[in-house]
């Protein structure tokens, strides 16, 4: 009630009403190019935050992901390429329903089911953040310690297929973040005498390159058609006996959804399957599923819309990124000085106010943007890729070098899309090297810093309540994934599970 | 550029309409003075800059603009000073950053490629508690620190604060942890849940939360009392040789004309006499501290040499 309250005054908020329209009608464009996942997405917006104001800039990322994960659903029924990961299941019986002329349909299921998932979403957003980082105070250096090792813990289930590639490419991202200053002596590290890496390496330089820029390049080594979208279809939203019949299923995803998106790893594409599945499993016509079943929208589109929202809520209460678009939102928040946890709530209540109420105003937005721009993403859908890519290059060039007006930052964001462009080649996994870019100077500082404290006694990360706790959670996360990986070895299961979480 | 040269062009204009228009605004050497700060837009520095920029116009008889020079923390507008023209029209806003980033880095411009010209500001630092530890006196502090294992804090690795602890430390031979953090939030939470006996900070970013009740402030580290707290007991005044004093001036390019060096020593005194400026420097707690050309040169000379002391002394710097 209290969260209500104090969120009510920002929706009356120019610059929040703004950002979230200009976030959700963002992220539909984004969402709706194939090759363009959320987090490239907003990526790509990530160096125009920097002159906002920071409620304003968090409110536009956020909005951009929500606006992304409906977008996703449009070439997934118009083209039958999805253009988000998360939208892969919309496309079983969206591509069916357009096939049988119900395209319009379709959409319409997709569009409303996304609210409905959102504002699920929000409200467990809303209803969980706050009290899940009340025990703010309590965190000590050593608890911090044990809270980063719990983020880089999330590596052993977010690695794709090779836990040793996910590995080096956390390594990767832990080595970058030694460069700069050291955080107990001060002095300087890795810094080769420029002056530009005296304050580090500031993470969105690495997330520009490694999402947005190696996709260019990735994009730019293939060749071939894409398919074209010849109807022009109009949403059409279901009438009451319908939408009764689809109550269950967005049930379904609104739970699956809220349940991975706070999950760290899990994400949205696990979400949506997953729903998909138990809608059908529990629907009274399962037959229909694959064939252009409306429940087999609803139920994914519900899911991978609440992971958008839920997602947020291990970011804010604890400052661990679950997904490449959560880590870039991190990112947002870092660029203002913020650095989410369990104080971000005393320090910076109005940007979380702002961030819930903007929240509401996207996903007003993305019912009203999702019906006045299906034909532009219908165009969009059908432009050239070279012409596409151009515009998308200039835009990173020109953001990246706005940040500070320097072209060594440019320069640092076109290494990083080479070194991503390999590791895309390799398989690489991307999230494990952000990771390690993003928590690796929590847990170096901490750990240094908690050692300082207990004059080099290592009992201190034991001694505290909290660390110890988060300890052994970190150590089950990593058994946990590693006994699955064992069990799926052996019994030589479908590996999709597991590679699907990388992307997104 | 072109829109710089013209920015600059039309800002040459009016102060030359004003110049015009004022009997006693008239002899200093350049039409415009650029304020250069390493800080970023709203940053400390910057608004320290800006506000005393619209008193000093008229003071000077000069325009003057404020112009952000960030990246490296201050490596880069050090070394866009040492190279400009040494005619009083770009100047650089000190605070004790601009030598430790010149001692902890092998730059090719440091602070002593430059010029001191006169301090302005100081901001008054201080050591302080969580309301509710069992600490009233810094005597308590530092009694605990000698029976049990003493956590002193300070924000940043590098900076004063933590030279002023490392300095509490050899005064009273105690053997406590000094703590460093990544920024004031970060040494507050700790100092607040109690992991920390004391913290050190600047009086104007603890102000929110004295006012709050949430800590007590125990000591200053000025050499005189500070008005706003005229209990609080100076660090020196309890019988440990600690002052330290975080100045905030102004610096220039190597052999600044003796005009321009007695303009502002004519103009600072001056705007800090201004009863207006008072109300909004005083508002944040800032300290006048006007030092003459003279004098700050020699003031920063030593500065810069019992910092590289302290920090080869604790091993930051071989």
């Amino acid at each position: 009630m209290e969260t209500l309250l104090a969120t009510l005054p920002f929706l009356l908020d120019p610059s929040i009403l703004i950002a979230a329209f200009v976030g959700v009608t963002w992220g539909i464009l984004g969402g709706a190019l194939p090759g363009i996942s959320p987090s490239i997405t907003m990526a790509l917006l990530l160096p125009f935050t920097y002159t906002m104001d920071p409620a304003a800039a968090i409110v536009i990322l956020a909005s951009t992901y929500v606006g992304a994960e409906y977008g996703g659903s449009v070439p997934a029924i118009l083209i039958r390429t999805p253009g988000t990961n998360a939208a892969a299941a919309t496309v079983l019986d969206g591509y069916e329903m357009n096939l049988q002329g119900k395209a319009g349909l379709a959409l319409g299921i997709s569009l409303y089911s996304g609210f409905i998932g959102s504002m699920v979403g929000l409200v467990l957003l809303m209803l969980l953040s706050a009290p899940l980082s009340s025990v703010a105070l309590a965190f000590t250096p050593p608890a911090y310690f044990a809270l980063g090792i719990l983020g880089l813990s999330v590596i052993a289930t977010l690695s794709g297929d090779s836990l040793v590639k996910g590995l080096i490419a956390a390594l990767l991202g832990l080595i970058i973040a030694t460069i700069g200053t050291d955080p107990v002596t001060g002095s300087n590290r890795f810094t080769f005498g420029s002056a530009d890496l005296l304050g580090g390496i500031e993470p969105v330089m690495i997330m520009v390159g490694l999402f947005a820029m190696s996709e260019l390049l990735a994009q730019a080594s293939k060749r071939g058609e894409v398919d074209k979208i010849r109807s022009r279809p109009r949403i059409e939203f279901p009438d009451w006996p319908l939408a009764k019949r689809l109550i269950p299923s967005q049930l379904i995803g609104s739970a699956i959804g809220s349940f991975e998106g706070v999950m760290p790893g899990a994400g949205g594409t696990i979400a949506s399957f997953m729903s998909y599945n138990e809608a059908r499993r529990w629907s009274k016509h399962p037959e229909e599923f694959g064939k252009g079943s409306p429940e087999g929208i609803a139920a994914p589109e519900t899911a991978n819309n609440a992971v958008a929202e839920t997602a947020i809520i291990p970011v804010l209460s604890f400052g661990i990124p679950g997904s490449n678009s959560t880590a870039i939102l991190l990112g947002g928040f870092l660029i203002h000085g913020l650095q989410p946890g369990p104080m971000l709530f005393e320090q910076a209540g109005d940007v979380i106010y702002g961030l819930y109420a903007g929240l509401f105003v996207a996903i007003i937005g993305m019912m009203i943007m999702g019906i006045a721009m299906l034909p532009l993403c219908v165009w969009m859908v059908n432009r050239p890729l070279p012409y596409l890519n151009a515009v998308i290059l200039a835009l990173i060039l020109s953001g990246i070098y706005s940040i500070h007006g320097s072209l060594f930052d440019v320069g640092l964001m076109l290494a990083a899309g080479v070194l991503g462009f390999f590791m895309r080649m390799l398989r690489f996994p991307f999230l494990p090297t952000v990771l390690g870019l993003v928590l690796g100077f929590l847990v170096e500082s901490n750990f240094r810093r908690s050692l300082v404290l207990s004059g080099d006694d290592y009992m201190i990360f034991v001694d505290d309540r909290i660390s110890l706790a988060l300890l052994v959670l970190s150590a089950l996360f990593i058994f946990g994934s590693l006994a699955r990986r064992v069990i799926a070895a052996l019994r030589k299961e479908n590996r999709l599970a597991f590679s699907e979480g990388s992307e997104g | 550029m072109l829109y710089h040269r013209i920015t600059g062009l039309s800002a040459g204009l009016t102060a030359a309409l004003l110049a015009a228009g004022t009997a006693q605004a008239q002899d200093y050497p350049v039409d415009t003075v650029t304020l250069v700060t390493h800080s970023s837009p709203g940053g400390g520095s910057d608004v320290f800059l800006r506000e005393l920029a619209r008193y000093l116009g008229p003071a000077l008889g000069a325009n003057v603009v404020v112009e952000n020079v960030t990246g490296g923390s201050g490596a880069n507008a050090i070394a866009d000073l040492a190279q400009s023209p040494a005619d009083g029209s770009r100047l650089y806003a000190t605070t004790p950053t601009f030598i430790y980033t010149s001692l902890l880095s092998e730059l090719e411009y440091g602070y002593d490629d430059l010029e001191p010209l006169v301090n302005v500001f100081t901001d008054p630092e201080v050591i302080f508690t969580a309301a509710d530890s069992p600490y009233q006196t810094l005597e308590d502090v530092i009694q605990h620190a000698r029976d049990d294992r003493g956590t002193w804090g300070a924000a940043n690795p590098a900076s004063l604060e933590r030279q002023s602890l490392e300095m509490l430390k050899t005064a009273t031979g105690v053997d406590a942890a000094v703590v460093t953090h990544e920024g004031g939030g970060d040494l507050m939470i700790n100092v607040l849940n109690g992991t920390l006996d004391i913290g050190v900070g600047e009086i104007q970013e603890l102000a929110g939360q004295i006012e709050a009740g949430e800590v007590r402030i125990l000591a200053t580290l000025t050499a005189e009392p500070i008005e706003a707290y005229p209990d609080l007991p100076t660090v020196q005044s309890l019988g440990y040789d600690v002052a330290v004093r975080k100045f905030r001036g102004l610096a220039g390019p190597k052999g600044l004309p003796e005009d321009v060096i007695a303009a502002w020593e004519r103009a600072i005194p001056e705007v800090l006499a201004n009863p207006e400026y008072q109300a909004v420097y005083e508002a944040n707690s800032l300290r006048p501290d006007f030092i003459p050309h003279d004098e700050y040169a020699a003031f920063i000379a030593e500065f810069g040499a019992e910092t590289e002391q302290f920090l080869r002394e604790t091993g930051v710097i071989q």
